[in-house]
């Protein structure tokens, strides 16, 4: 199934932009980040520690609501969702 | 009036369209771009989103006071020193409420509101850091 992975600030420029992304039926959040993370060496050190745990900083959002870090193991995704990623904001 | 917007802020438009005849006070507050040694200000947002939480924030403000609107518009894009980068205007009958909810409102959209900002300088660019590193739950 296709996932649409959107990303801002610097983890878009991490990242290098939005992707469309190729995961198992069903997988979870985590695998996707996964497959994000293999993109390139500055998506990884964007997104994950050494340990590979995911940043403290990293924000998700699932089709425009915000999913805990604690959840991505645990949320299986379906066809078509649109993943957020980004960094705390900024605005105002 | 609210959205994510391309071009220059008009301030007093926007006031304009705001006034009703029960309206007796519009408090307005004009975020700028400050010279901070910058050579401009790009700003990003997740506009969908974006928006969406304006509409949730100003539907707060007007749950909590008792106002008659709320207008939000933020600029994206790249920003010279001194341009608009977001406008709120409240009105309401009497001006304490007014003062309060504008407040209130800028307050949320800086603690929510998926917007960001880089400082682009001769020597380099850094990403304004966000206040509110965990966010909300």
């Amino acid at each position: 199934m296709q996932i649409q992975v959107r990303s801002f600030a610097r983890i878009r420029e991490a990242i290098g932009g939005d992707l469309i992304v190729e995961v198992p039926d069903g997988a979870p959040l985590a695998r996707l980040l996964a497959v994000v993370g293999d993109v390139s060496e500055e998506a990884q050190n964007a997104l994950f520690e050494e340990n590979g745990e995911l940043k403290g900083y990293v924000i998700l959002m699932r089709n425009g609501k915000r999913v805990r870090q604690g959840d991505i193991d645990a949320l299986a995704l379906a066809d078509g969702d649109e993943i957020a990623l980004f960094p705390p904001v900024a605005g105002g | 009036m609210i959205g994510i917007v391309r071009e220059e802020i008009d301030v007093a438009a926007v006031l304009e369209a705001a006034k009703r005849p029960e309206i007796g006070a519009l408090v307005t507050f004009l975020g700028t771009v400050r010279d901070d040694g910058i050579e401009r200000m790009d700003l990003e947002a997740y506009e969908e989103v974006a928006v969406q939480e304006f509409a949730a924030i100003r539907e707060e403000a007007i749950e909590k006071w008792p106002i008659t609107s709320v207008d939000i518009l933020h600029r994206v894009g790249s920003l010279a020193v001194g341009e608009n980068i977001l406008l709120i205007v409240v009105g309401a009958g009497h001006r304490k409420e007014a003062f309060d909810a504008c407040e209130y409102v800028l307050e949320r959209i800086k603690e929510s509101v998926p917007i960001w900002k880089k400082e682009v300088r001769e020597d380099g660019e850094t990403w304004v850091p966000g206040e509110y590193p965990e966010g909300p739950a």
